[in-house]
């Protein structure tokens, strides 16, 4: 008897591609932004560029989590199960909370200091990847970071509010994150995104990281 | 606002500082310099010694114990790209 897989190799394939761009256009803006970092340890340029360490990071896990979970009978050990698909998930929200948490910072820092913003991150991350490792799905995780993204805009529109004008940058961060979120409906129980639709979505969320770097390449030469 | 504006003033008055010793042959005493860049004594010293540990400048000394300051690679390479990491905060509004 032949052994029973569920993988779909086209669902792999595209998953694949997907993190692969994702992941090297976030570490190539993570990298790029080094030297003028290095140079002057501007807080605005370390948060900035940390935020996308942390969702090259979290995009990686998230691979992870899809390719257990397209793995399916795979690992028909239950314990062996659990830890592989939980353990990437749990990774997974840690470090995209603390990449939305540093976007959000470097927009808003010369506004509001916040004093050991770093630990408040990781406690928040840890918190919520917390909440994914004992509630053991990725529910908990998806509603969590849609109530970081409500906080983001919040915080995104105090700010705006006194340039009286929506910048194309809100919008890019904006759409950012919700595609994030998007990306994680697809690790949920219930897949109610047709595979078809998510690949759109998938393409036009690799096109808002393209805009991204390339408007960091144009400084970073 | 004007926490904006200092922190702007911030990377400004180090490439200004900057520019002076570049200006200056690549070599300035310190009183000179803190006589060009119109600063207070206070203000220079902090500017000073920030410079001094990120290493965007370095003391020298000659044969006659005179100290001087210098630009180290890193200082030129700040003035370089100077333009380009004002573009960049501005660009994404940092």
């Amino acid at each position: 008897m032949s052994p029973y897989h569920l993988i779909d190799p086209t669902r792999l394939l595209v998953e694949l591609s997907y993190t692969l761009i994702v992941v090297f256009i976030c570490f190539s803006i993570y990298y790029k932004t080094r030297e003028i970092y290095d140079l002057t340890k501007y807080e605005g340029i370390k948060y900035f560029r940390i935020t996308f360490l942390f969702f090259g990071l979290a995009f990686l896990f998230r691979f992870l989590s899809v390719f257990v979970m397209l793995m399916g009978m795979t690992f028909d050990i239950d314990i062996s199960r659990y830890i592989f698909r939980i353990f990437p998930l749990v990774f997974n929200g840690y470090f995209s909370t603390m990449g939305i948490l540093s976007l959000t910072y470097s927009m808003i820092w010369k506004e509001l200091q916040i004093k050991h913003v770093l630990i408040l991150s990781n406690a928040v991350a840890i918190i919520i990847s917390g909440i994914t490792f004992f509630s053991r799905s990725s529910d908990l995780l998806i509603e969590a970071q849609a109530v970081l993204l409500i906080f983001t805009i919040i915080m995104a529109i105090y700010i705006y509010s006194r340039s009286r004008k929506i910048s194309q940058l809100f919008i890019l961060y904006f759409l950012f994150f919700l595609f994030w979120i998007v990306n994680l409906l697809a690790l949920g129980p219930r897949r109610f995104i047709p595979f078809e639709i998510h690949t759109i979505l998938e393409i036009i969320s690799i096109a808002v990281i393209g805009i991204i770097y390339q408007k960091v390449s144009r400084w970073t030469k | 606002m004007d926490k904006i504006k200092r922190k702007r003033d911030r990377l400004e008055m180090i490439f200004d500082i900057l520019n002076i010793i570049r200006n200056h042959h690549n070599s300035i005493k310190p009183t000179p310099l803190l006589r060009h860049s119109n600063l207070s004594s206070q203000s220079f010293s902090e500017y000073f010694n920030e410079l001094l540990e990120k290493g965007l400048i370095k003391e020298i000394t000659d044969e006659n114990e005179r100290k001087f300051l210098t630009l180290t690679d890193k200082g030129f390479r700040y003035l370089d790209k100077y333009k380009l990491i004002l573009g960049f905060i501005e660009e994404f509004e940092l």
